[in-house]
């Protein structure tokens, strides 16, 4: 039952990063992609309707966390109280960008909202990735002090932690590179014009870049927590999603060279699930390791609910998730092919 | 200074849910209008209900996105700032939150994106849907939302597991809380009263600018029968009901609503009053003599227990606050039914658009049942202090043990400031949307 929840979360977690990771890296790209007003609406435009949907999979996947593992949450939101706030702050920035700069029909307005909107992308990949980054070094936990990280320290991962370290610092980094090259991906799928020809373009080397610095970040993590790979060696879950990975990464490689935007497109979204999926296998039981001592660590089995609460949330998640693809596949098949303009803002512009 | 800390932590939480609500209860009344108007325009292809719902679904998507970032914080909050109640009640309460996640919202942002841009993508038919899509899924949304609240106002379907913390029991009862239903019933009757006062309110105004007046006559005329109908209900059945279920079982949140210390047979109501709590009296007051027993029990000779019946220590802890958010709900409750009764009778006799004070006070009528949605809610949460849960767990042993009072400060500043903007910016944008619908555009069109 543990094992079904924890993977049921990381399910979640995953397809939130897949799939806003897309909107992430495309409103990452708002300057890069597209270098006019008219050029920035296609790019919205692109992310399209559905881009509250996407961003529904952190908050479902915050509520499946505090329905499952409670002890997480309370343990590990308000250590990152000061982070958590930035984060949701800037959730609020980016939300409120993307749906107000196409109501009025002025220039400024809308570089105004341009410059929010691609500000607050940029912020949240990298402190998503620094999340991504702390749950792989890990956290001071021991029993007896409620955990408090500070934003950073000396930068080092070892004795006084902060949340931001080299470690978690380069992981930022790559989780941004490798969104844009995802957001790249989902533009050159989407939209038309000038916007998907750089996106093209934008694909061809920002995968590169995204694999040469995943190999970085692969030999720092065998050097800050080396129980990663052990774990990996020995879990049959793991090769599976790690060959997944790979298979997502030749088409990364080849998709773009050959004119393949959906190939691309797929493999990019393949890649990022099983470099996830095979990160989640091999720390697992452990969700919030301790960097003082093993038994400290708080685990998919000491930090879950009563069993009688998961057996109840297995019968209805299981509805709910079906149904929420449903709804998707409603709205979606309207907004099949490529972006049109007209899509996004009520004015002409 | 423990203590000073509990004090931010429920400051920052009342401030982030207060504020966030003031942007559901609308969005949630106006969706059945957007779901009337766009299904008439599609059975009847008449254009006024067409132009109407054009009109208010730029409103309502500008509401709804603010109602929804500012509603992200809200689930998180309960992790960072209420951390040791998450970790107590999580089996419990995170089940509806996570329902609130997998069923509605996933259910309404599928929908708002297609329902607020998307009207030439998606043609009549499935945009009808797509209204139909957010509407339910937003009251959904609340349903799961008002259970888990009702959980904390009236523990039910939990256990205590071997760790000394909450487990669920019975996910039936725990969904079909009878406090739930009866919350839902009142909190939805209320939420369409703020859509209603809202969308009357607009009528009001064009109608007393001269622009846009067949706009206006349909707004008022609409506003004003729901609005009615709505006030109506959230007072009787639903908002007599719920007084008897505080009466049963939250004796002591009843006697602090009515500033009632002493008790005692033929209980009266009070009209007004101050409570003066040092020296447990009610200074000042107007009383209708066996009016509580009635409205409490149904019979006027029945004791109604006061406070000074009740150890001190389950007092509320804001007796005055409480007492006054009560008879705010209440005072204005009764109003709103008062005034859309004067309307709706001007409107069956051809007279509500000629009567310009009437029209006036409509017009300048909307924000109260923003107003007295929130001292209904303040009397709900102030009355079931000092539990966090009700007889099982106390709001000062829930809070985050690790963050401090002074981080909390902080983000509580940082809050207002975001929200002052926040709002600033919505009642701009509503603003345009509203003397852009009284244009000339909108009346040709």
């Amino acid at each position: 039952m543990v094992e079904l929840w924890f993977a049921i979360l990381c399910l979640m977690f995953t397809l939130f990063v897949v799939l806003a990771g897309w909107d992430f890296g495309a409103g990452a790209l708002h300057f890069v992609a597209a270098r006019n007003q008219a050029e920035r609406r296609t790019l919205m435009a692109a992310i399209g309707p559905l881009w509250t949907w996407n961003e529904v999979w952190l908050v479902a996947g915050g509520g499946v966390l505090f329905a499952a593992f409670p002890r997480v949450l309370s343990i590990a939101f308000p250590a990152y109280y000061l982070a958590l706030f930035l984060v949701l702050w800037t959730l609020i920035l980016r939300g409120i960008a993307l749906e107000v700069r196409g109501l009025i029909d002025s220039g400024l307005w809308r570089a105004f909202w341009d410059v929010m909107f691609a500000a607050a992308n940029i912020s949240l990949a990298i402190l998503f990735g620094a999340a991504i980054g702390n749950v792989i070094r890990g956290m001071p936990l021991r029993p007896d002090a409620p955990l408090s990280l500070p934003l950073f320290t000396d930068f080092g991962v070892h004795g006084m932690l902060g949340i931001l370290d080299w470690y978690t610092v380069s992981v930022a980094v790559f989780t941004l590179v490798c969104l844009c090259a995802h957001g790249a991906s989902y533009l050159a799928l989407k939209a038309e014009g000038e916007v998907y020809r750089r996106a093209t373009l934008l694909t061809k080397w920002l995968w590169p870049v995204t694999i040469f610095l995943l190999l970085v970040v692969s030999v720092e993590t065998f050097y800050v927590r080396p129980g990663l790979f052990s774990g990996m060696a020995e879990r049959p879950t793991a090769w599976i999603a790690l060959v997944l990975a790979a298979g997502g990464l030749a088409a990364v490689i080849t998709g773009p060279r050959s004119g393949a935007d959906r190939r691309t497109f797929l493999g990019g979204c393949v890649f990022i699930a099983g470099l996830l999926g095979s990160a989640a296998a091999s720390l697992f039981p452990e969700i919030l390791y301790s960097t003082v001592s093993g038994e400290y660590s708080i685990t998919a089995y000491n930090g879950s609910s009563d069993a009688s609460s998961l057996r109840a949330a297995t019968y209805w998640w299981p509805v709910a998730f079906v149904l929420s693809f449903a709804y998707f596949a409603f709205v979606a098949k309207h907004y099949r092919g490529r972006a049109r303009t007209a899509d996004y803002g009520h004015d002409p512009q | 200074m423990t203590d000073d800390a509990a004090f931010w932590h429920r400051i920052q939480f009342a401030f982030t849910i207060v504020y966030h609500y003031l942007f559901p209860q609308l969005t949630m009344g106006l969706a059945w209008f957007l779901v009337a108007w766009k299904w008439l325009h599609l059975r009847t292809g008449e254009a006024r209900y067409g132009k109407a719902a054009q009109l208010w679904t730029r409103i309502f998507g500008i509401t709804f996105a603010v109602g929804v970032v500012t509603g992200i914080p809200m689930e998180f909050q309960f992790g960072t700032n209420w951390a040791s109640f998450s970790k107590y009640a999580g089996g419990v309460i995170g089940q509806s939150l996570a329902m609130e996640g997998m069923f509605s919202f996933f259910f309404e942002s599928a929908f708002i994106g297609a329902l607020v841009f998307g009207e030439k993508r998606l043609g009549p038919r499935s945009h009808f849907l797509a209204a139909l899509g957010v509407a339910l899924g937003s009251w959904l949304s609340g349903y799961f939302i008002l259970v888990t609240n009702a959980f904390m106002q009236s523990p039910r379907g939990h256990a205590l597991a071997a760790d000394g913390l909450l487990r669920l029991s019975s996910l039936s009862d725990f969904l079909l809380n009878p406090w739930a239903l009866l919350e839902f019933c009142h909190n939805q009757c209320a939420a369409l009263v703020t859509g209603s006062f809202a969308v009357a309110s607009l009528g009001a105004f064009y109608v007393l600018r001269g622009e846009n007046g067949k706009q206006g006559r349909l707004f008022l005329k609409w506003g004003a029968a729901v609005g009615l109908a709505a006030s109506m209900i959230v007072a009787f059945p639903t908002g007599d009901a719920q007084a008897k279920l505080v009466a049963r079982l939250q004796p002591q949140a009843l006697a602090a609503m009515e500033g009632r210390f002493q008790s005692g047979p033929m209980a009266e109501i009070t009209l007004i009053g101050q409570p003066n709590v040092e020296k447990r009296q009610l200074d000042n007051p107007i009383r209708v003599p066996g009016m509580l027993s009635f409205l409490a029990f149904g019979t006027f000779h029945r004791n109604v227990p006061g406070l000074g019946a009740f150890p001190e220590d389950t007092w509320p802890t804001n007796i005055e606050l409480l007492y006054y958010s009560f008879h705010v709900m209440a005072g204005l409750g009764t109003l709103f039914i008062l005034l859309m009764a004067l309307a709706n009778l001007q409107q069956i006799r051809g007279r509500l658009e000629s009567s310009r004070r009437l029209l006036w006070i409509l017009m300048l009528a909307f924000p109260f049942p923003f107003i007295a949605n929130t001292a209904g809610w303040m009397t709900a949460e102030l009355g079931r202090q000092p539990w966090l849960i009700y007889g099982l767990f106390r709001t000062r042993d829930g809070y985050s043990a690790a963050v401090s009072s002074g981080s909390t400060q902080f983000t509580l500043i940082g809050f207002a400031g975001l929200y002052f903007v926040l709002g600033l910016l919505y009642l701009f944008l509503v603003g345009r949307e509203v003397l852009r619908g009284a244009g000339p555009a909108m009346e040709n069109a």
